[in-house]
């Protein structure tokens, strides 16, 4: 039908870079390496101040990167692209960079432990990249002392570049991208269309990346605060992690290491922030007027938030036998930390009560239910999020009202607004993907020898980007311990998948398939042709031979 | 005459002649409970038939009334069951009555009786139950949705051929269902017999694979019965579960609907492939496997061994076969075959459109091209089928039950399988379940086995009632402080 038309202006007229090959897919890699690269020497600078163990593999890491990076970049100028062609440059993007990332770990060794070889080091590290890039925060560190300040924040710092995207970092260092950069953005954050918040592309993704920026400031001064002034170090890191709702602590025991009521408020605020919608902390600083009280999916978002928490403070409060303020503490540290898919913990150690593993099971199912949500949409956070739900409640509702009065017209309203009838079929499919590929993924970590709870918590955590599971994955526990390598790699591949919100990689896996598949075919016509031919070549040099015979 | 009432009307009369057969055939084990059982039975039946013959069904019943009308009749049901449970002391407590008849007309495989204990006429009251409830299931499905419906994905496929064949109106789709149901129904009790098992036994597991419900006269349920017997059950648990349109189609001799149904062909392949899946597991043989997917995808509930043991992947195997369930029109529960298969389509639509948006996405069933409306409301349908699962679920975590067993409780439950990993094991049995475990599981079973749209009827109708009372209440708030404003006016009126 339409595929075929180009989605933006395609090349750019007087071109000084014109003899280069032209591919955006590699251009965009290309910047996405470059920035990669320079953050890994901003941590070997700091690795080099402070404990110097992994200095080298970071060094070495960020030259790999930024050669990579800058030949792509340099080779490469941005051409026309299609619908399918976004899709691809977004998921190879994630992919390649989530690889590329793993190089400081297996360098440095980090999960070099008595007993792990080579390939569950590379497997281990590919993991704890794709967690860090996808701001999962699922973990199969085990051992938080061995490595250096520099390493672990590179491991924080994955968290910040994968919350707003490199492919929007990418659109907005890029002056001019003679491409459907909207539709690049729109592939990458999370949401059902992104707003646009200037009228040039490129100026929407800056201003979305100042924003961060300075959202991540604000949370790194609260938390140096908060934690009466000890760790500029600590403050900066879990900033990376609220401001991406990552999940990666520099701590084992995560935020539970300060037992701090201010450390655990701060938060609490910062993680909700982190799961609204960035366009409106734009507003914010635009307008200089408060605009969440307007935006009814903020509004529906608290809601919930506010609800979860009520309920399990009940439930844990009776039934696990809780004290009213521990109860309090930890639901509602734990709901908004899960609810806006961080996956930060509170827990001081096993059994301790914000240990949410050792709740009853009702709720660890509220809790479910909340990894599944997720956030608000253009927001850093995971999940079906909270638009797409309230879409599926309404569309729920419509079904009721239809079964009365079967010929109504219902339109679907969210606020004052209508919404088109492509965006609720389009967050139905969603729903059910995301539903299938539960299910695929359960059955795949199941196979691959995974306990049915565990597996179960994992692919909610995973697929919603969350990081804490449940079971033997739980918040004082990590994967390497519930799961084997090759599950690990399908957790890895969900968590992108999750991340970039399943059509990317899903279509470019389909065209890949497809790709092979005509491939195939193309191939065997040949082949069937060539062989054909070479029948008829035979026969006919037959009959020649005979006809030669009857001349004879 | 309201079409509840109709319909209450024609469940009673079955219910009461099979209840009061079921009394009979006690006669001579427990005679106390056998006569109970036959002068309820003959009572409710004369009842039914006398109201009958001074009654007729409205043509052109309301949807709101239909729903409603489902709702009561299951409730009229259920509690009738209770009341003969705890009458006759089958179950002395009330609850473990009111789940155990929940239980049976839903055609769930869950049961608090105990088999050696009890008497031969409740062994027969509880087939029966299931009996019955898969019958009206039937009937309902069939019948009554598509002429209230009008041929929505959420209902039998009875438009067209397919429909009008069986059900030309509903008089006689009632009574060609009926006629068809007790003849599949005999069919499996004259094969039980023939493999060698006793008349009582041959009837409960006859009427329980017919009515997918699942009850046999034995704790282990099929477990300790004979290879022909387990085969038997396959083949039957298949045709229940493939419906009665199916069975239709074979008592006419037909074949080519048979080749040219989407639907069964997908059922066909989807039991392969989970035979296949299991049997691949180490330590699972493919008799077993087969016998326990189409128990699974037919939502029977029968067990010749305890899969629960089977290993994580197989009981998730498990688990999607028992979410994806029968075929439309069967007495089955769960999602529904075609359901899934229209899911699929519309979400391989919505995969083509995010790379084209502009593109024109055609879903198809049987030649038939849906709207999108249709789509629509079949994406509503399986959110709510989410909601509730997912309700269920948290009612049984918040009521004690583990993770694990509160997620495959409620599925189970909501798709009337019955048998789930965990608390309630492979065999159904609710004995180790705490009390407000088992009332958490009625709502469950009567939502599943309504079907959903009903469901969804009644949160409207209490959706509609609650608007109504909130634009009545600000209104009178208006009037009130209207006339608190200008009290000279009224003054001047009274004037």
């Amino acid at each position: 039908m339409t595929s075929d038309l180009p989605l933006g202006a395609a090349p750019v007229g007087p071109n000084p870079l014109k003899d280069r090959f032209a591919s955006t897919t590699s251009h965009i890699l290309g910047i996405a390496l470059a920035a990669v690269s320079l953050g890994m020497l901003g941590c070997t600078l700091l690795e080099a101040v402070t404990s110097r163990r992994d200095t080298m593999a970071l060094g070495v890491s960020a030259l790999l990167a930024g050669t990579a990076g800058g030949l792509l970049w340099y080779a490469t100028v941005p051409g026309s692209i299609r619908m399918r062609q976004v899709f691809a440059t977004v998921s190879w993007t994630w992919i390649l960079t989530t690889v590329v990332g793993a190089l400081p770990f297996v360098l440095a060794g980090t999960f070099a432990v008595p007993g792990v070889g080579f390939v569950e080091q590379v497997v281990n590290s590919v993991f704890e990249s794709a967690s860090g890039f996808s701001a999962s925060g699922s973990t199969v560190l085990s051992d938080f002392e061995s490595p250096g300040r520099g390493l672990m924040m590179y491991r924080q710092l994955t968290h910040w570049y994968g919350g707003m995207g490199v492919v929007v970092l990418a659109v907005a260092v890029l002056p001019f991208l003679g491409v459907g950069g909207l539709e690049l953005i729109t592939a990458e954050l999370p949401g059902t269309s992104s707003d646009r918040l200037a009228p040039r592309v490129s100026e929407t993704a800056r201003r979305l990346w100042m924003v961060y920026i300075g959202f991540t400031a604000c949370a790194a001064m609260a938390f140096y605060a908060a934690d009466g002034f000890s760790s500029l170090y600590d403050a900066v890191a879990h900033a990376f992690t609220v401001a991406a709702t990552g999940g990666f602590s520099v701590h084992a025991d995560s935020i539970g290491h300060y037992d701090s009521v201010a450390v655990e408020t701060v938060a609490i605020v910062f993680m909700i922030l982190g799961g609204t919608s960035f366009s409106l902390h734009w507003r914010l600083v635009a307008a200089r007027t408060l605009p969440y009280h307007r935006n009814s999916e903020f509004r529906t978002y608290l809601t919930l938030l506010g609800t979860a928490s009520a309920v399990i403070v009940i439930i844990i409060w009776l039934e696990n036998g809780l004290p009213l303020g521990s109860s309090i503490r930890a639901a509602v540290f734990t709901v908004v930390s899960l609810g806006t898919s961080t996956g930060l913990s509170n827990a001081t150690g096993p059994g301790s009560p914000a240990d949410y593993v050792a709740w009853v099971a009702g709720a660890q199912l509220v809790l479910l239910f909340l990894m599944v949500v997720g956030g608000c949409t253009g927001s850093t956070s995971g999940g079906i999020k909270v638009m797409r739900m309230r879409v599926l409640g309404l569309m729920m509702l419509r079904s009721i009202q239809h079964t009365q009065t079967p010929r109504a017209i219902i339109p679907i309203r969210l606020g004052t607004d209508s919404v088109r009838e492509t965006v609720v079929s389009r967050a139905a499919g969603f729903f059910l993907l995301h539903f299938l590929l539960m299910m695929a993924g359960l059955l795949a970590l199941t196979s691959l020898g995974g306990e049915l709870e565990t597996s179960l918590g994992a692919v909610v955590s995973t697929l919603g980007n969350m990081g804490p599971a449940l079971g033997e994955a739980g918040p004082t526990s990590n994967y390497a311990v519930a799961f084997t390598q090759p599950a690990r790699l399908v957790l890895a591949l969900l968590m992108v998948i999750g991340r970039l919100e399943i059509f990317p990689i899903l279509l470019t896996g389909v065209g890949l398939v497809a790709g092979a598949y005509r491939g195939s075919v193309r191939q065997g016509r040949h082949s069937v042709r060539w062989a054909a031919h070479r029948l008829e070549a035979i026969a006919e040099s037959r009959s020649d031979d005979e006809s030669d015979d009857v001349d004879v | 005459m309201s079409w509840a009432f109709a319909s209450i009307v024609d469940a009673g009369l079955v219910l009461g002649v099979a209840t009061m057969v079921c009394g009979l055939a006690g006669i001579g084990d427990d005679n106390a409970d056998a006569v109970t059982f036959a002068c309820v039975g003959a009572v409710c039946a004369v009842l039914a038939a006398v109201a009958r013959r001074r009654v007729a069904p409205p043509d052109r019943p309301g949807t709101g009334r239909v729903f409603a009308g489902i709702g009561l009749l299951w409730t009229v049901l259920v509690l009738f069951g209770t009341v003969l449970y705890a009458a006759t002391g089958g179950l002395a407590r009330l609850d473990d009555a009111l789940v155990e008849s929940a239980a049976g007309f839903t055609t769930t495989s869950l049961t608090l009786l105990d088999a050696a204990e009890a008497s031969r006429s409740v062994l027969l009251f509880r087939a029966a139950t299931s009996w019955v409830g898969g019958l009206v299931a039937v009937w309902i499905g069939v019948v009554t949705l598509p002429a209230v419906l009008r041929s929505t994905a959420l209902i039998g496929y009875t438009t067209g051929r397919r429909g009008l064949d069986l059900v030309p109106s509903a008089g006689t789709g009632r009574r060609r269902v009926l006629i068809l149901y007790s003849g599949f129904t005999a069919a499996c009790v004259v094969a039980y017999l023939l493999t060698g098992l006793g008349v009582t036994e041959a009837l409960v597991v006859g009427m329980g694979t017919a009515s997918t419900g699942g009850f046999t006269g034995r704790a282990d349920s099929l477990a300790g019965y004979g290879g022909a017997t387990q085969a038997v059950a396959g083949a039957g648990m298949f045709l229940a579960g493939a419906g009665i349109f199916v069975i239709w189609w074979i008592a006419r001799g037909r074949l080519r609907p048979l080749w040219r149904s989407q639907e069964l062909r997908a059922f066909v392949v989807l039991l392969a492939v989970a035979t296949a899946a299991m049997a691949l597991h180490r330590g699972v043989g493919w008799g077993e496997a087969g016998f326990m997917a189409v128990s699974a995808m037919s939502t029977t509930g029968f067990a010749v061994v305890d899969w629960t043991g089977w290993g994580t992947a197989t009981t998730v195997i498990m688990l999607v076969a028992v979410g994806i369930g029968s075929m439309m029109g069967s007495a089955g529960g769960g999602m529904r075959v075609m359901r899934v298969q229209l899911l699929m389509g519309s979400a391989g639509g919505e995969l083509r459109r995010q790379i084209d948006p502009y593109a024109v996405v055609l879903v198809r069933r049987d030649q038939e091209t849906l709207s999108q409306r249709t789509l629509d409301r079949l994406g509503g349908h399986q959110v709510a089928y989410v909601v509730l699962v997912g309700l269920g679920a948290m009612l049984l975590g918040v009521s004690g039950v583990s993770l694990l067993g509160s997620v495959w409780g409620s599925v189970s439950a909501v798709t009337t399988f019955g048998p789930a990993v965990g608390e309630i094991g492979a065999f159904g049995l609710l004995e180790g379940v705490d009390r407000a475990e088992r009332l958490a599981l009625v709502p469950l079973m009567l939502g599943g086995r309504m079907s959903v749209p009903p469901v969804l009827a009644g949160v409207g109708l209490v959706l509609n009632t609650y608007r109504t009372l909130q634009r009545r209440v600000r209104f009178s708030v208006r009037l009130a402080s209207r006339r608190r404003e200008t009290p000279g006016e009224s003054t001047r009126d009274d004037d």
